[in-house]
């Protein structure tokens, strides 16, 4: 009981690790359907930044402080998919999808040697605040505050990402431009100004991940790739573009990895690997098949 | 009609005068610069094989790290742990290891996934080869293998004597010479414009009777036996197999060479590699700068000029010198506004 009990903890904490990333990669390719290996850059410069900010205010914060920092790098991070929208993005629309796909991947390179000229080579790391940094017993087992924390955010970024693509008037226009974009232009909707907004709004959620993850991790410039790779698995299994694919894909892949390392221990990150390609196989639509967006 | 005879001449005079220029290096630079043209010559066969698989079959790899790796670890474990057998055999062993990988891994992906989702299970699996590669005590986990010897070859009559890093460095050149002038011939011959038929059209190609997922796989094997080849050939060289050859970020190597040099055209992603060798030894000093200067110009060449540095040249002296039929517009594949053009001309 307790093996399970604690199994299923730490599937939810890297499934939940894993969708705060992929959130905002799933809502860039459901509007603009481009596959965005930045992704992963931005979110590293998002911790990044809030270490920055973290280290400013002087080291171990109150909560509240820390939220902040994630914040500010929420916001930065956003600025920065703001010039990428006007400088990048708007100019991959008519390119082939491989060449999109390599010109994400130039500026995830970008973003890494950004990264080491600023900060260096060398790994960094802070503690995370206080409050986060306990352990609380449930019968025999102990759960970190800190990862029930990150479980806790991301439901919280799930619900608020739902309501917000389901009720909000500019959750509408969203869906009524990933439907058909054409179609949305002759309504007279302005696509472009759209676009610009899920772009923003996927750095922000990216920067936001970066801030909220940095304190479990030693920060170095490769850390992109690593998130980067588990939110693609999570995405694509979810079916393209679905944030409620994302959020179960990101489930069951947690599930799946955390249980394969129970019965394996030697081989971590293997399992959600092996799972992905084996359910691509089968139902190589993703889990949420053909809708998008929703 | 394509005069594919003087195709071939011309072909292989390239390949020969490539041969050339690399064999004058250890002449001219000292044995850091030597090393990184062996490395150099390596990457562009490397990044010719997959250009291969990219524009000749219309297969975007996001995982051609694990055939560089496997073909690396091939070798190196035949050397380490055979050592009696010849070293030809180790780079057959190597080979045979990436074409394996690529037949059961091509077999899947090809089964059900095209596109980005093809790009993205490549990474997936070139990933698990790397996790397995760093948990396998077989194969020296994080350390990997090292202190790989380099060969003396028995000829009969004559004893190659491989073993200073100069003499290896012209057995990497000739060899890789070979690869790349082998696998343009396989391009070119009936069976490689049959792919490149199909990356163009693959609803007529069936119709004209023609296995479209078998000659895919085809290719995808063909593309990464010569990747594996290359991991085998610079394994000794470097005297190690560290997984760090097996990271994704390696798979994306080959990408940045042939959209530096040009995709459209079959020497693309040699430009491309020795450009980014350049970039790399220019900017060895400061840390993070060879990686924006890369980026920056692979998002230039993607945004502004997709036909690569090629495909800038060839179209300046299209303006320049006129026409040239059946010469300069016939390398160039659809798929990039610049191929568009041209394909249409």
């Amino acid at each position: 009981m307790y093996d399970v009990g604690m199994t299923v903890f730490n599937g939810l904490a890297w499934a939940m690790a894993t969708f705060l990333v992929a959130a905002g990669l799933t809502l860039i390719f459901g509007i603009l359907h481009i596959l965005n290996f930045a992704h992963g850059g931005f979110f590293m410069i998002g911790a990044y930044v809030s270490y920055t900010v973290m280290i400013a205010l002087g080291g171990a914060l109150p909560l509240w402080l820390y939220l902040i920092g994630a914040m500010v790098a929420g916001v930065v991070v956003g600025l920065l998919g703001w010039a990428v929208d006007m400088l990048v993005f708007r100019r991959l629309r008519d390119v082939d999808d491989a060449y999109s796909l390599i010109a994400t991947y130039a500026l995830l390179l970008l973003c890494g040697g950004v990264v080491q000229l600023i900060w260096g080579l060398n790994y960094l790391g802070v503690m995370p605040p206080p409050v986060l940094n306990s352990v609380i017993f449930l019968g025999d087992m102990f759960m970190p505050t800190y990862t029930i924390f990150i479980i806790l955010c991301g439901v919280l970024v799930y619900v608020g990402l739902e309501l917000f693509i389901a009720k909000s008037q500019t959750g509408r226009l969203i869906r009524v431009v990933a439907a058909d974009p054409w179609m949305a232009q002759l309504l007279g909707l302005n696509v472009k100004r759209i676009y610009l907004f899920t772009v923003i709004l996927s750095f922000a959620l990216a920067g936001l991940a970066g801030g909220l993850l940095m304190p479990n991790q030693s920060l170095s410039p490769e850390l992109g790739g690593i998130f980067l790779l588990q939110a693609f698995g999570v995405i694509i299994l979810g079916g393209m573009g679905s944030i409620r694919g994302a959020f179960l894909a990101a489930i069951v892949l947690g599930l799946i990895e955390s249980f394969g390392v129970y019965f394996f221990p030697q081989y971590p990150g293997i399992f959600f690997l092996l799972a992905l390609a084996i359910i691509l196989l089968i139902k190589p639509e993703g889990i949420m098949g053909r809708e998008q967006t929703a | 009609m394509i005069d594919y005879r003087a195709r071939f001449r011309i072909n292989l005079a390239i390949a020969l005068c490539g041969l050339a220029v690399f064999a004058i290096v250890p002449f001219v630079a000292n044995s850091g610069l030597v090393f990184l043209a062996g490395l150099v010559a390596i990457n562009i066969v490397f990044g010719l094989c997959w250009n291969f698989l990219f524009s000749g079959a219309g297969l975007l790899s996001f995982g051609h790290a694990m055939f560089f790796a496997a073909g690396a670890y091939g070798m190196a474990v035949v050397s380490l742990r055979m050592p009696e057998l010849p070293f030809f055999l180790g780079l057959a062993f190597g080979s045979a290891c990436g074409a394996l990988i690529a037949m059961i891994f091509g077999y899947i992906a090809l089964r059900r996934a095209s596109g980005v989702y093809f790009a993205v299970l490549t990474l997936a699996f070139s990933e698990l080869i790397h996790i397995y590669i760093t948990k396998t005590t077989f194969l020296g986990r994080n350390d990997g293998l090292v202190g790989i010897p380099r060969p003396t070859i028995d000829l009969g009559p004559w004893v190659l004597d491989l073993t200073s890093a100069t003499s290896y460095y012209y057995f990497i050149i000739v060899a890789m010479t070979i690869a790349a002038f082998a696998l343009w011939c396989f391009q070119n011959s009936p069976a490689g414009r049959l792919i490149q038929a199909i990356r163009q059209d693959p609803l007529r190609t069936a119709f004209l009777g023609a296995g479209i997922r078998g000659w895919q796989l085809t290719a995808f094997v063909v593309s990464g036996t010569i990747a594996a080849f290359c991991g085998a050939v610079m394994v000794p060289f470097t005297q190690i197999a560290s997984p760090e050859i097996a990271v994704w970020t390696v798979s994306t190597q080959p990408i940045l060479f042939t959209l530096l040099g040009g995709a459209g055209h079959f020497w693309g992603p040699a430009v491309g590699a020795i450009l980014f060798g350049a970039i790399a030894y220019g900017t060895r000093a400061m840390q993070g700068l060879s990686d924006i200067t890369v980026s920056v110009l692979l998002l230039t060449v993607v945004l502004l000029i997709p036909g690569g540095l090629l495909g800038l040249w060839q179209r300046r002296r299209r303006k320049a010198g006129g026409r040239q039929p059946g010469q300069a517009g016939d390398d160039a594949r659809p798929g990039t506004a610049a191929g568009k053009v041209e394909a249409r001309q």
